[in-house]
């Protein structure tokens, strides 16, 4: 009779011992994903505040101050300066000084006051195009706002006539770590646990030890599950760890329930592991390991609906994202976390997680040949 | 106990092994000589199951390698080439970790570690890691790794490389001690005196098994003991210089130098007078002259030859 995980606590015993006792790797698991994570979740907030403003008021009165203090009172815009050309406004875009240049002609109040069309002018650098849009749009809002506060006050009227009430729901500040925070955790979280067990079974082979092994009785099941449960610990410890920096950090609150993130966290890190796994099964030496790995990890970033939305991709694009475990694991932590959802609203994608990661851990098992060469 | 019938692996075009053939009886120890990569790892990894055999068959203890591999796994211990131990484990825990591989457990695992530790004399460096040992005490953890489930055959590859004299003879006292326990024992190596002290050998080159037998047996081999000839043993000051003059001599068929002396095989035909004249003529006038049987380094040289002949 054969023990279908024969040799199991075996290979876990020793697998604990020597994760536990090279401080190099250990560290190497831990840091990266710390960094990537405060360097991801960082640059990735693409909220525009208080963007640099150049101010040429040809006009000097107490209207033309008070236009200026609602673009500042926006909080999209800071005055850093007063210029007293276009030029000098132009140059000053040029190099980098400030994003934006807003001018008040000499005539602006006498215009305004006449009832004549009170022009100002607004130079916005366009080199990055968030920064342009957002603005762009924050501008004419202002000078929306103003016509049409003026115009009712002409009218007598005291209320607008139709008025949008916007609610924005889940993220009400619209702040962009929300978005995408949660997203960063399921990409970091993959590159570090996919390269760790793609190494572990690769370095046995370098190193000689899988032959023995192999004149063992030990199945490859039991090797398997032994190489996965303490990876699946140290990812669990990581995952942690980074959802504490996500929280205190980068304050994005946890809405939902903690327990169904954690659930998504485990089968995801199991999917993730099987892939590892399964690299390492294929791979003859580390670096064709690491490069392997990398094969699965580029799509994750590009085709999850990490950074651009899955909705607005190609078709193929589309499609490739749907075979992703990342997908589905940054769908249900978003959901989790910024909408509240419970384990009821999304257990098709923890179902779905958990499919990929057992078909992906049978495979790499049924792959494993226990022969060399 | 280990028997192959016509063992042959291709790696692509190129032969590793070529339709090996030989028996190991139960008990024995036989050591497998051959030049680097003359084949013996590979012949090792097919007998353990590790490598599929392109042609050809191998039993241990009557059980199919290729077809029962995992059969003969509880029958057979094995010691990689490369020290395959982890190093980042102390010795107690490398001998914990393997006895779980074989499905000890509680009070069996320990009582099994007790007498491997005892068995390799390994109580000093209990608590050290294996990274921090030396090559000799490395292959006593390593072999007593591989005997933790009790194997009756204990393949070892070039156990003895790299390690110094005197764990080298340590090493051997233990196979011999473990011969006598009744395992049998199947040991590459490149050392003529290791040979020497085997029960049964073979040799292989290029791939294939030149010649397999006892070694007093090989030894009366006509190949080595050619008709009408003799060997000889000249002991004597300035060996190198005495070898070039010796080997002008008529009948005069080998001549090498073994450290102070120099082995001669020689026509039955040529006298000790002949030689002793010689030498005087180079200026060596002191020699001690004696017949001597031959060693397995001259019968492997012989047979090479013989069979490098037959190739051309
Ligand atoms: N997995 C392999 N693939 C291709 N060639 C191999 C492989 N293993 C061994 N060889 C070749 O087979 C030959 C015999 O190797 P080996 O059995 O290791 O020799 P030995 O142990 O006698 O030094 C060598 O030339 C080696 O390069
Ligand atoms: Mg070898």
């Amino acid at each position: 009779m054969k023990l279908p995980f024969r040799g199991f606590n075996a290979i876990l015993y020793k697998e604990f011992l020597v994760v536990l006792r090279d401080p190099l790797t250990l560290f190497f698991m831990f840091f990266p994903p710390l960094i990537e994570m405060i360097a991801f979740g960082y640059a990735l907030d693409n909220d525009v505040k208080h963007m640099a403003m150049v101010v040429l008021n040809e006009d000097r009165t107490v209207e033309s101050r008070q236009l200026i203090d609602r673009f500042v009172n926006t909080q999209t815009f800071r005055v850093v300066g007063e210029v007293q050309s276009v030029d000098e406004m132009a140059a000053a875009i040029r190099q980098g000084k400030a994003y934006i240049g807003l001018q008040i002609p000499p005539n602006f109040t006498r215009d305004l006051h006449a009832g004549r069309n009170a022009q100002v002018q607004v130079l916005i650098d366009g080199s990055s195009s968030t920064i342009a849009s957002s603005a762009l749009n924050t501008a004419l809002g202002v000078s929306f706002r103003e016509s049409v506060f003026r115009l009712l006050g002409e009218t007598g009227r005291r209320e607008l006539p139709v008025e949008v009430r916007p609610q924005i729901l889940f993220n009400p500040a619209m702040r962009s770590p929300n978005f995408f925070v949660p997203g960063v955790i399921g990409v970091v979280l993959q590159i570090a646990t996919t390269f760790a067990t793609a190494m572990s079974l690769v370095r046995e082979r370098e190193r000689g030890t899988l032959e023995q092994l192999l004149v063992s009785p030990l199945s490859r099941w039991g090797l398997m599950l032994g190489k996965l449960v303490p990876y699946l610990c140290i990812g669990m410890v990581m995952a942690s760890g980074l959802i504490a920096i996500m929280n205190w950090l980068f304050h994005v609150p946890i809405a939902g329930s903690l327990s169904a993130l954690f659930a998504g966290i485990v089968v995801y890190i199991f999917c993730l592991l099987s892939l590892g796994l399964l690299v390492s099964t294929r791979a003859q030496n580390q670096i064709q390991a690491l490069q392997m790995s990398m094969v699965f990890i580029m799509p994750s970033v590009f085709f999850s609906g990490f950074i651009f939305p899955r909705e607005t991709m190609p078709w193929i694009f589309y499609a490739i994202g749907s075979l992703l475990p990342t997908t589905y694991f940054i769908e249900l932590a978003r959901a989790v976390i910024l909408r509240g959802a419970s384990l009821a609203d999304f257990w098709q994608h923890l179902v779905i997680l958990a499919g990929m990661g057992l078909a992906l851990f049978a495979l790499c098992a049924l792959r494993f040949r226990k022969k060399i060469g | 106990m280990i028997a192959c019938e016509n063992l042959t692996k291709k790696f692509g075009h190129f032969t590793a092994v070529d339709h090996v053939s030989f028996t190991v009886s139960k008990g024995s120890i036989f050591g497998f000589l051959g030049p680097n990569g003359s084949g013996k790892s590979t012949v090792i990894r097919m007998l353990c199951g590790l490598l599929e055999p392109s042609q050809g068959r191998a039993t241990i203890a009557g059980h199919d390698v290729a077809r029962e591999t995992e059969r003969i796994k509880s029958l057979i211990g094995y010691m990689s080439q490369k020290f395959s131990l982890y190093d980042e484990l102390t010795v107690h825990e490398n001998l914990m970790f393997y006895g779980r591989l074989y499905g000890l457990s509680g009070a069996g695992l320990l009582q099994r570690r007790d007498e491997l530790v005892a068995l390799a004399h390994l109580e000093p460096y209990l608590h050290r890691r294996a990274a921090l040992l030396s090559g000799g005490w490395r292959q006593r953890l390593a072999m007593a790794c591989a005997l933790v489930h009790k194997p009756s055959v204990l393949f070892l590859d070039e156990p003895t490389a790299g390690i110094d004299p005197v764990a080298r003879r340590e090493l051997w006292d233990l196979l011999f001690e473990f011969s006598s326990m009744g395992m049998t024992l199947f040991v590459t190596t490149h050392y003529m005196d290791e040979a020497e002290r085997c029960s049964h050998v073979g040799y292989i080159h290029m791939s294939k098994l030149v010649v397999c037998g006892e070694p007093d047996d090989l030894k009366q081999l006509p190949v080595v003991n050619p008709p009408e000839s003799k060997r000889l043993d000249v002991t004597c000051d300035h060996v190198t210089v005495g070898l070039q003059a010796i080997r002008q001599l008529p009948g005069v068929r080998t001549a090498t130098v073994f450290g102070q002396s120099m082995h001669l095989l020689v026509d039955e035909s040529v006298s000790e007078q002949s030689i002793r004249e010689r030498l005087a003529g180079v200026g060596i006038h002191q020699a001690d002259i004696r017949p001597i049987a031959p060693s397995l380094e001259d019968v492997f040289v012989a047979l090479t030859n013989r069979n490098d002949g037959d190739g051309r």
